[in-house]
């Protein structure tokens, strides 16, 4: 089976997206000899089963690269990271909004997160390491939102800079940092959960009564 | 009475598990090996060390890389869980007691780990203090413990320094405690200037010294069960 075959194989088991990134110019020296990002993301119902999902389909993309004797490494979800294990000192050196935009499976948008043109940023990803020369995907490398920044004006924390990303201008601003961790700080200390997640629901990108298959079909 | 046969496949198991780094199969062979009820002991040296320390020599002949080496660490770690409250107490006639950490100012932390986790293995008492520890601590904590060894690491030249005065404090206060330091940069010859014991060049040394200690500690191993029968 050719190397494209790892799309089939994970996209047939479940996976929402699947993309390769080339990843040559971002990894960092530690790992430079993993130069592939298989990049991995379902879409985000923020229950356990997405965990779970991405986990089985993280682990048979690594089965399937070791099988054919290659090298890997797993940055499982963020949301399900085991502290305390060695392999875990080296999931900060790639992440997965650069992997997935390597991909070519979203840009970053105004809200700092990976807008994937069908799911928007209601993704979660899951990546894989590799040295595998696996085709890469043509990579994304600005923002494609247009004028809309609902997300920018919904943000009860005025948390977004209304900036636009790009690997050219790395490091622009998008989000005040400060000020949306001192909202979340505030919703749990009213409602116990640091919930806010507007900048996620108002984005028209994969909302569903914005019937996201033609929005799809106006953007390509 | 577990069989031979099965007993080897179930060593051989878990020594493949290690070095394929396939935590699944570790864990369920190490919970194959209590439920036929074989010697936990015996897993975990004839079986997952002997793995270590085959993964060893495939990170010194650079087959294998840092990820490799940390995912076998993590299937070691995960099959020692489930065995090591089975483990009856090694006999080997030393105290086994050692205070571990990466001096102040040092937060690398992968180095000091791997040689925890070998310590832990061995069967030591481990009281590991961390990372960006402060000097005084070391001292206080081998007083405390009364630990006969005392373990540091330094990653960069600008806290390795630290390691000197934690050395003259601890002789000074008692000589007979051992000393081993690593890191990148430290040397033989810094270990013996500066009064150390014992030194490791770096991550890869550390783990390969500290496999030859838990082998001569297998080695003692085999000989006090010779001398039982």
């Amino acid at each position: 089976m050719s190397l494209e075959g790892l799309k089939s194989l994970l996209s047939s088991a479940g996976a929402g997206v699947v993309g390769f990134g080339d990843i040559s110019a971002v990894v960092s020296d530690e790992i430079s000899h993993l130069d592939r990002a298989v990049c991995i993301g379902l879409d985000r119902n923020l229950n356990r089963n997405t965990i779970d999902v991405l986990g089985s389909l993280q682990k048979k993309a690594a089965a399937w690269l070791k099988e054919k004797g290659y090298r890997y490494l797993c940055i499982p979800p963020d949301s399900d990271r085991v502290k305390g294990k060695f392999v875990s000192n080296l999931y900060p050196l790639l992440c997965h909004k650069t992997a997935a935009t390597c991909s070519g499976l979203g840009w970053i948008g105004k809200n700092g997160l990976v807008i994937n043109p069908v799911f928007g940023p209601r993704i979660s990803w899951a990546t894989v390491l590799t040295d595998a020369p696996l085709p890469p995907d043509e990579p994304i490398e600005s923002e494609q939102c247009g004028l809309c920044s609902l997300c920018v004006s919904h943000c009860p924390s005025g948390a977004l800079t209304g900036n636009s990303w790009s690997v050219k201008t790395p490091f622009v601003e998008l989000i005040d940092l400060e000020k949306c961790r001192s909202h979340k700080k505030a919703s749990r200390t009213v409602e116990g959960k640091p919930n806010c997640g507007l900048c996620i629901n108002i984005c028209p990108y994969g909302r569903k009564k914005f019937h996201q298959e033609e929005l799809v079909h106006e953007k390509t | 009475m577990v069989s031979e046969e099965k007993k080897n496949e179930l060593l051989a198991a878990l020594k493949e598990g290690v070095i394929q780094y396939d935590e699944d199969l570790v864990k369920q062979k190490a919970q194959e090996v209590l439920d036929c009820g074989m010697d936990a002991n015996t897993a975990i040296f004839s079986g997952l060390v002997s793995g270590m320390e085959e993964v060893g020599r495939l990170f010194e002949a650079q087959e294998y890389f840092v990820p490799e080496l940390l995912m076998c660490a993590d299937a070691l770690y995960a099959g020692l869980d489930i065995l090591k409250p089975h483990v009856s107490p090694l006999d080997l006639g030393v105290k086994g007691s050692v205070v571990i950490g990466t001096v102040e100012g040092d937060v690398h932390d992968i180095g000091k780990n791997i040689v925890k986790m070998m310590f832990d293995v061995a069967g030591f008492t481990v009281y590991d203090l961390g990372k960006d520890v402060p000097l005084d601590k070391f001292v206080d904590e081998q007083l405390r413990t009364d630990s006969d060894l005392v373990c540091l690491s330094a990653m960069m030249t600008t806290t390795m320094v630290g390691m000197q005065k934690v050395i003259s404090n601890l002789k000074a206060k008692n000589p007979n405690v051992i000393i081993m330091i690593g890191g990148a940069p430290v040397s033989h010859d810094i270990a013996e200037k500066w009064g150390a014991d014992g030194y490791a060049k770096d991550a890869s040394n550390a783990l390969s010294d500290a496999i030859r200690m838990i082998s001569s500690l297998k080695k003692l191993k085999e000989k006090a069960d010779a001398n039982k029968k």
